[in-house]
């Protein structure tokens, strides 16, 4: 056995007992012996390094989403399903808790919007503006992430009639989700007639971001208060 | 009629237990009453305007992380001297809000912690001015108040939600985000990236090498010189992005509006693109693309409906 078998070895069985070769040709080896004290050293330290800390998830949402639309990484298809069964009876259960609603929102979105962006222009509206026809509302891009928002937001009023709050905050959070979902109502209705004007797509995507990040924020205020 | 009379007979109770106590209390009760009475009366704006004040010092070594929570509504300044000390002087208007601060190492962390929920808006304002070394990291987040910034070096995190942001001779890889609170920065060096839902933003004098600007219905306005190699987005959905740049600056443009329009004011300095690639607007846009000068630093406006301005400063 040569050294080089004994990295292979290790890296595919760890540092765990060493077969007989390996060991054999260690007991010759003094560059094998101290490569195997330096990752000895390495696990001993790293074992003693404080857990890692987890961002909130609307970093991981945003980083995910930049890399997304900089097509560094790629998220495959949503599965279609639109009929409401009992596992998203069970499903919708889970999505009460706030982190993992913000998490399904943005991959949600993070989804949607790779998908949406990347979609090549319909053979039917090349060419001519004056071709532009509107699309059925089942085509309407982030339809799912808009359905998911919505659903959300209505959890979010909910919280606000429990425990209802005036402060400058508060009103600012609610002018400003009034103002986003103004933009996204623009947004898609300009989507819906020109579904290649990829700009307005850039700006719906942002703002079904932004949202997520607004209700993620609203929600954690909420729950901070009460 | 019934409540008259109750209060006749306290009146008449309350005559009866007077006229049994010495006179001297007598006297000088009601003179003791009054006077407490005044004094209180006086006393509370004074409170009010002087508050409560806090200082505190941190020895520090190079380049300190100073992290600051203000939830409270309140102001905090940051300003830079020589000594590796950090100063953080906490004032406060109530009693009902409690600052907890901590160093550990480098790293200096303020927080403001509302004590009483019951507190009233006026009585949450807290402000914090804190003197820092030159070169000193922050991560300061408030909701309402002011964030102000001078003479920093160092990356930064800002965010607020109602709050504006100010930044004077600051430089570092500087991150600013708000709900609705604008940003004005001024002689900025390094990067800047900022966003926004309602919040403009003002970048004035810059040095900056890389600029990402982004709002939903605020307005952006870039006066000031693009660095050579630089990188420069901006875009706004509904606002308005102005930039106002000079005869010596060299950029390649790039303006897109998908509903908005693009006011070419500056036509007399834009150049048909000179790098090869050839810049067309899409099909639903409207678009702008040139160079000026020799088209050395990237810069790419664009908005959903708002109006896109360029034009040379005088």
């Amino acid at each position: 056995m040569q050294c080089r078998d004994v990295e292979l070895v290790v890296e595919q069985e760890g540092l765990a007992p060493l077969p007989e070769a390996a060991q054999a040709h260690m007991a010759t080896c003094r560059h094998c012996r101290d490569f195997m004290a330096d990752l000895a050293t390495i696990v001993s330290v790293a074992g003693e390094l404080p857990a890692e800390v987890h961002p909130p998830a609307r970093v991981w949402i945003s980083l995910r989403a930049q890399l997304e639309l900089e097509g560094i990484i790629k998220t495959p298809e949503l599965p279609a399903g639109s009929e409401r069964s009992s596992w998203w009876l069970g499903f919708n259960d889970l999505f009460r808790s706030r982190a993992l609603a913000t998490l399904i929102v943005g991959l949600l979105i993070v989804a949607a919007g790779g998908l949406e962006l990347r979609q090549p222009p319909d053979a039917g509206v090349h060419g001519e503006v004056s071709q532009i026809v509107a699309v059925p509302a089942w085509q309407i891009p982030f339809a799912k992430t808009a359905k998911v928002l919505n659903e959300q937001e209505i959890d979010l009023r909910n919280m606000q009639l429990a425990g209802a709050s005036n402060s400058r905050v508060d009103d600012a959070f609610r002018h400003n989700l009034e103002q986003v979902d103004d933009f996204i109502t623009d947004c898609e209705h300009r989507v819906s007639v020109a579904p290649q004007d990829e700009l307005a797509r850039e700006y719906l995507s942002n703002a079904y971001q932004q949202k997520a990040e607004l209700l993620s924020a609203m929600m954690d205020r909420e729950g901070s208060l009460h | 009629m019934r409540t008259g009379m109750m209060r006749v007979t306290a009146f008449r109770s309350h005559r009866n237990l007077a006229a049994k106590r010495p006179l001297r209390n007598r006297i000088y009760l009601p003179l003791l009453v009054a006077a407490v009475f005044l004094y209180s009366g006086a006393s509370a704006p004074a409170a009010g305007q002087q508050g409560q004040h806090l200082a505190r010092h941190f020895a520090v070594n190079a380049r300190p992380v100073v992290v600051i929570h203000n939830v409270a509504n309140g102001r905090i300044e940051v300003k830079s001297w020589k000594n590796a000390e950090v100063d953080v002087l906490a004032s406060q208007i109530s009693n009902k809000i409690g600052f907890d601060m901590e160093q550990a190492g480098d790293r200096i962390d303020v927080t403001a912690t509302v004590l009483n929920n019951s507190a009233q808006p006026q009585e949450m304002e807290a402000n914090l001015q804190l003197t820092v070394p030159e070169e000193t990291e922050l991560q300061l987040k408030t909701e309402t108040g002011l964030i102000y910034v001078e003479q920093v070096m160092g990356d930064m995190t800002l965010e607020s939600v109602a709050g504006d942001v100010h930044l004077k001779e600051v430089s570092g890889y500087i991150i600013v985000r708000t709900t609705e609170g604008s940003l004005v920065c001024t002689q900025c060096a390094g990067k800047l990236d900022f966003k926004s839902i309602s919040g403009g933003t003002q970048v004035l004098q810059p040095a900056l090498t890389n600029v990402s600007l982004f709002t939903t219905s605020g307005n952006i306005l870039f006066d000031g010189d693009f660095v050579r190699t630089g990188l420069y987005t901006m875009k706004s959905g509904k606002g308005t992005v102005e930039v106002r740049f000079s005869g010596n600056d060299s950029f390649d443009l790039k303006a897109q509006t998908a509903m908005g329009t693009v006011d070419n004011r500056a036509a007399a300095f834009l150049k048909p693109d000179s790098h090869g690639v050839k810049h067309m607007a899409s099909k639903f846009t409207h678009g702008l693309f040139g160079t000026v000068g020799q088209g050395l630093a990237k810069v790419e406006l664009s908005s959903y409906s708002g109006t896109i301005r360029i034009l040379k400063r005088d």
